[in-house]
Formats: structure tokens, C-alpha cells, sequence
């Protein structure tokens, strides 16, 4: 076997150019897999703890409480309590944060427009702070009542700035006209289409808007040391909450705006739980991850079609210049399961060479790509929910990239070398 | 008390005789009080909400066409036009677009306390809230609804106040408890001679003046189903208060006080007029 390596090792020296043309195709095929894995993890990464910290938690307890049977509030009451039970039979449990939730017209001097206000109280929220990039004023402010963050694109459309006052109106959950004014104390960096219809308000301002007391909130945010663990864990807390008597709602993957008909035209009255989890929460970010896997995979396979042909043509163009040094091997005793051996080798030993070639080219590239902090456009940031690229290349996924190709290429090389295999050695040595 | 420009339109508006309702024999002016009006006890500002209810209301049917003009800042003007039914006996409302091109078909129905929004575009129903603005504007269902001001909310009588060159009655109407509206705070300015409301402000929850409503002109019709005179208002302009610069105008005309088909409130026939 030995022998066998060092003679595909010199046939590929032997053959520079063609070594190298072949070698760089898939040194390049592998890095454009590894890249485009990193850039879905990245964008997954992000996307993840983006919307995860703005819009849900990995896990959350939420729900609908009704007056009478065709008002629905997103209200939980007397969240302390299940508070409390979340908190003692959640495994793996990282923090829990209370958001509100509304909807409403936020109103400059010069224009209006609708928005998602979301109730916070800042002092809890660390992944906020990490998360939300402040252009302008500070998030501190949002400890003090009555003010607001809103994102650059929605204070250019408002023509506000920080220190300006916004008039928020709504509409109480029993249908009374309500306002609160607010002070606009932070303008944070856009955060992809999400930024344009969402602002945060600390959680009294919401109730105030509302006109809830303090023993209500929207939602409790779960957050788990394993977001993968998100499905285990609602399933836990719904049979748990079920067990302490409150009233749950079917599971349904819809985010939470999106269920209001569903409960209006459901005939009950009270309160009633709803637990999802993130993934429940963002079916789009799900859609477009899906999306993404899809046409990676589609120019992968395509790529990986190329290469394959690319080696078979490059191989059967070897073959046909050794035919007569084939047919000398054969004359002189070596079987064709040997023969066969050495084609398919000489096709791995360049596969895996030109794979770990690329898995390293690509790793020195994403890891410089991360570096530049790389701004991406408007169009992208809808999705990515941030303003520049992150890849992450994880090991599982560049060694996987690394055998897939390698793999491929060598298999691809199976089919030439059967046929060098098959050559009578006396018509072998015969050709010019 | 000050009045704005927007006081002195309406008063000009009032005050202007001979104008739309003049043209019609059924239809009745407003006319300055002849004799000095007298300030009201609590049992008096009652009896005048009750009289402001009672006038509206129609114990048959009703029909109008109403244009609703709505008006709004760095937005181009959109004129919607609707035909508006109501059936006071069993509390049922709807509102049938026909214009704007995009509304055509859509329409609101109220069935048992029951707002329902038909769109003929999903050819769905939805459940709507009873305040909900009626295709985006300014107006409410309440400004097309039988009044029912007696009923859902507490009297406070002000006194007697100028408006234009009309003596007027000053209320402030503060939600009963329990009661769901819109607004939770109204200021009414009745005319003393008619009794009619000329202006109404309405206040949300937290006390902020959300919108100013003129209603310059009415009309009285005679119904054969109450067995006397039925005012309906023919022009009402609501003024946002809060986004300054918007503004509604609406426009109630052909009103209709005969029977309407018994099988019209129902969502089978709305849906059947997008057909």
C-alpha cells in the first residue's frame, strides 16, 4: 500500500499542471462549502440571538386574557407566581426577563407611524445591551418612565431626535382610547426590517398605556444555557403549569400577534397560557434559514458535479497518456485490483490534499472577513437582523466538508480507473 | 372660553343660513335662539342628553350615503364612499364601500354587539373591536350609530357658552363604569335652541384631547315607524387632535328612513354585493 501511495504521490508530482488545476478546482470548491456553512451559521448565530433577545425568548410563557369572549388582551396576570414555578422547573436555565407587549401609533410634531412597543425593564436586561447598538443617547434611560428607544429608520421617518417627545396611541384592551408621552432617550442602529415597526418602553409605560396594574406583563422570556433544548423544555412547562391549574392553549408554531382571530372567535372568557418557543415565535427566520439551506446545498451539489467530472476527464486524459506504462505494469505481474488501487489513490491522495487546502484557505479568509467587521447591505440586514457579517466555521462542519469532498472526488475517480484496470496488457502496450 | 379657527370654521359653518339643509322641505335649520337660553340643573342636563339620544334615534330602519373624506399629513386625500344601514330595534349596523376601487366590497357588520369586518379581496370575516376607526379614518362606528350618550355615560353640566353666534349648552360626559367606548371623557356643545350637538370633544383615558368633531348641519326626517321627527347630522368634521393637520369630513346624504329587506343584516348579503 505503501508503494502504491508513493506511486500516486509521483504520478501527481510528475504531472504538475494538472495536479494543480485539478487540486485548485477543489481546493476552491471546498472553500466556497465552507464559507457558505459558515456564512448560515453565522447568519443563524445571529439571527438567533438577535431575535431571541428583541422579539422572544428561547422558551416563553405568555398567553391571552379576555374580559368577555371577543376581546383578547396578550396579557399574563399574576405573572409572579408563574414566574416563580418557571423559574424552579426549568432545566438548563440561563435567565428569565418580562416583556409587554403592544402595538400602536407612535406621533412626532411632523408624521406617525404604527409600531410594536415593547415593554422592558432594562436593569434585567443584559443580552439587550449586548445586542442593540445605541447611535445615539443611552439605554440607562429607559430606567427612568415614560420614554422610549426607537431605531434610526423609524426616528428618520418620525424626524426625531433624542430629547424629542412622541405621543403614543392605542387603544385599551377594552377598546378606550389611550396615550402616554414619551421621551425619546436612545436611537439605536437598525436592526434589519424588524427595526422598522418596533420600539421599547419601559414595562410601567406599557401598563400605563394599557391601564394594567403591576401584577400583569405580556410575556416571561426564557432563556436556556442550550437554545436546542427549547422544545424539551416547553413541552416540561406546559405539562408543569397544566399541573398548577392554569389553563393552557393548544400549541400552535404562530407567533403571538398572529393568534389574536384565532382567540377572539374561541368562546371563553379569563386567562389563558400560551407556550412557545422561539422557533414558534419566528417562523419567517425559520423560512429563510430553509431558504438558504436549500440554495446552498442546490450550488453545492452543482459545484460538486463539476468537480466530479472535472476528475473523471482528468483521470481518463491520465489513463489514456499511461496506456502503455499500464500495460507494462500488467505484462509485469500487477493485477488490475492494484491497478485499480493506484488510480483510485492517486485521485484521494489529491482530494484530500486539495480539501485540507481549502478548509484552511477558508478558515484564514472567514476568520479576515471577520476581522473587517464587513457592513452588509440594507436588503440583507431585513433578514440578517444585523448590520454586519459574522461567519462561524465549527469543526463538525469543515471536517464534514472535508470528507464530502474528498469522498466525492475519489469515488468520481472509480469509474476511469475501473476502465485502466480492464486494459489487456498486450493492447496496452501496443498504443501510441 | 377661546375658540381656535377651527371653532370659528364651524361657527361660520352654522351660522351661514340657506346652505345644504336648506334644500330639502324635510330638513330643518339651525337657528340662533330668539329668547336667552337658562342655564340647566342635573336633572335638565340629563333631560337634554336624553333628548340628544332620543332625536337620533330611529326605532326603524335607517339608510344614507355617506362620503368620508379623509385627510392626512405628507398623504394624498382619499375620498371613501359608503352606503351606511341601520336597523335601531335590533342594534344593527353596516357600512358597504363602494369607493375607493381598493374598499369596493369591503364592509363592517354588527351583529349582537358583534363588530365584523368582511374583505372581499381574502373573502374573509374578521372580528373587529367596536371602537375600531371605520377603513382607516377618522371616524368610528359610534359617528354612524345610533347615539346612545345617556346610556354609557355620566353627565356634568358646564353652563351656558357662546359658539359662534349660538348660545350653547356645555357638558362633560364621563364613561359609567363597566361601559366600553371609545372615549372615556366627551365635552359636548348642544345648541340651546335645537338641542342639537354642534361640537363634541373627545378625551382618551389619560386625558388628552384625541379628537374635535363639528356637526354644522342636520337634517330632520319624519319616521312612520317612531311616529315623529328623526335628526340625523348631514356633514360631521372631525379634527385629529393628536396628529395635527389630519382630518375627516363626512358627508351623510339620500337619507332613508323607510323599511330595509329583513334578510340585510346578514353577512351573506354582504358578501353577495362583492359578487
Amino acid at each position: 500500500m505503501i508503494t502504491l501511495l508513493r506511486i500516486a504521490v509521483r504520478n501527481l508530482l510528475q504531472h504538475r499542471k494538472r495536479t494543480l488545476l485539478l487540486g485548485a478546482a477543489i481546493a476552491m470548491v471546498t472553500l466556497l462549502l465552507v464559507l457558505l456553512s459558515a456564512l448560515l451559521n453565522g447568519m443563524q448565530a445571529t439571527m438567533l440571538k438577535t431575535a431571541t433577545t428583541l422579539m422572544s425568548g428561547h422558551v416563553n410563557v405568555a398567553g391571552f386574557y379576555k374580559v368577555t369572549s371577543g376581546m383578547a388582551a396578550p396579557v399574563v396576570t399574576d405573572y409572579a407566581k408563574i414566574k416563580e414555578i418557571v423559574k424552579k422547573e426549568t432545566p438548563g436555565l440561563q435567565s428569565v426577563v418580562l416583556r409587554g407587549r403592544g402595538w400602536g401609533k407612535l406621533v412626532s410634531d411632523v408624521s406617525s407611524q404604527q409600531s410594536a412597543v415593547t415593554g422592558i425593564d432594562i436593569a434585567e436586561e443584559k443580552n439587550f445591551r449586548e445586542v442593540v447598538q445605541v447611535a445615539h443617547g443611552s439605554v440607562e434611560g429607559l430606567k427612568n418612565p415614560h420614554t422610549i428607544l426607537i431605531f434610526q429608520s423609524v426616528a428618520d421617518r418620525l424626524e426625531v431626535k433624542v430629547g424629542d417627545r412622541l405621543t403614543i396611541t392605542s387603544q385599551t384592551f377594552r377598546g378606550a382610547s389611550n396615550t402616554v408621552d414619551v421621551e425619546i432617550v436612545a436611537i439605536a442602529k437598525d436592526l434589519g426590517m424588524f427595526s422598522s415597526f418596533s420600539s421599547y418602553v419601559p414595562q410601567d409605560t406599557i401598563r400605563d398605556l394599557y391601564l394594567l396594574d403591576k401584577s400583569t406583563t405580556g410575556a416571561i422570556q426564557i432563556y436556556l444555557k442550550d437554545a436546542d433544548q427549547a422544545e424539551a423544555v416547553a413541552v416540561r412547562l406546559e405539562t408543569v403549569l397544566a399541573k398548577h391549574g392554569y389553563r393552557m392553549m393548544d400549541r400552535l408554531a404562530e407567533p403571538f400577534f398572529r393568534k389574536f382571530d384565532m382567540v377572539k372567535r374561541e368562546d371563553w372568557t379569563g386567562q389563558k397560557i400560551d407556550v412557545t418557543t422561539w422557533i414558534d415565535e419566528m417562523m419567517f427566520m425559520r423560512w429563510v434559514l430553509i431558504v438558504m439551506r436549500a440554495l446552498i446545498g442546490i450550488l453545492v451539489s452543482v459545484l460538486l458535479v463539476i468537480i466530479v467530472i472535472g476528475v473523471m476527464n482528468t483521470l481518463w486524459m491520465a489513463i489514456r497518456e499511461r496506456t502503455r506504462e499500464i500495460g507494462t505494469l500488467r505484462a509485469i505481474g500487477m493485477d488490475r485490483r492494484v491497478v485499480l488501487q493506484m488510480f483510485v489513490l492517486e485521485a484521494g491522495v489529491l482530494a484530500v490534499t486539495a480539501t485540507a487546502v481549502g478548509v484552511a484557505l477558508s478558515v484564514v479568509l472567514i476568520a479576515g472577513m471577520n476581522a473587517a467587521h464587513l457592513p452588509v447591505s440594507k436588503g440583507f440586514q431585513m433578514f440578517l437582523m444585523s448590520d454586519t457579517l459574522h461567519l462561524i466555521v465549527d469543526v463538525p462542519t469543515a471536517v464534514r466538508s472535508l470528507l464530502i469532498i474528498s469522498v466525492v472526488t475519489t469515488l468520481g475517480s472509480l469509474q476511469p480507473a475501473w476502465r485502466a484496470a480492464r486494459m489487456q496488457p498486450v493492447t496496452a502496450m501496443h498504443a501510441n | 372660553m377661546k375658540f381656535g379657527w377651527r371653532a370659528g370654521l364651524a361657527a361660520w359653518a352654522i351660522a351661514m343660513p340657506g346652505t345644504a339643509w336648506a334644500d330639502a322641505p324635510v330638513e330643518a335649520e339651525e337657528k340662533p335662539a330668539v329668547e336667552a337660553a337658562r342655564p340647566l340643573d342635573a336633572a335638565g342636563a340629563l333631560a337634554l342628553v336624553r333628548q340628544i339620544d332620543d332625536r337620533q334615534r330611529n326605532s326603524g330602519d335607517y339608510k344614507t350615503q355617506v362620503y368620508i373624506e379623509r385627510k392626512e399629513r405628507s398623504k394624498n386625500d382619499v375620498v371613501f364612499e359608503a352606503v351606511v344601514y341601520r336597523r335601531d330595534a335590533d342594534d344593527k349596523l353596516m357600512i358597504l364601500f363602494s369607493a375607493p376601487k381598493a374598499e369596493k366590497g369591503k364592509g363592517y357588520l354588527r351583529i349582537e354587539k358583534n363588530l365584523w369586518m368582511y374583505d372581499p379581496t381574502v373573502g374573509k370575516w374578521e372580528r373587529r373591536t367596536e371602537r375600531e376607526r371605520i377603513g382607516g379614518t377618522d371616524s368610528r362606528r359610534a359617528d354612524f350609530d345610533e347615539s346612545r350618550l345617556a346610556e354609557e355615560y355620566g353627565i356634568e353640566y358646564n353652563g351656558l357658552e357662546k359658539l359662534g353666534k349660538f348660545d350653547v349648552h356645555k357638558l362633560t360626559l364621563s364613561a359609567r363604569k363597566g361601559v366600553d367606548v371609545a372615549y372615556p371623557k366627551l365635552v359636548l356643545w348642544a345648541s340651546t335652541a335645537s338641542g342639537n350637538v354642534l361640537k363634541r370633544q373627545e378625551y382618551a383615558a389619560s386625558g388628552k384631547l384625541m379628537r374635535t368633531t363639528y356637526t354644522p348641519k342636520w337634517a330632520k326626517k319624519f319616521s312612520q315607524s317612531k311616529g315623529s321627527d328623526v335628526w340625523t347630522p348631514k356633514e360631521i368634521r372631525i379634527f385629529d387632535e393628536v396628529e395635527k393637520g389630519n382630518s375627516t369630513i363626512i358627508l351623510l346624504k339620500e337619507q332613508d328612513l323607510r323599511s330595509l329587506p329583513a334578510n340585510l343584516f346578514t353577512k351573506a348579503w354582504l358578501e353577495a354585493q362583492s359578487r
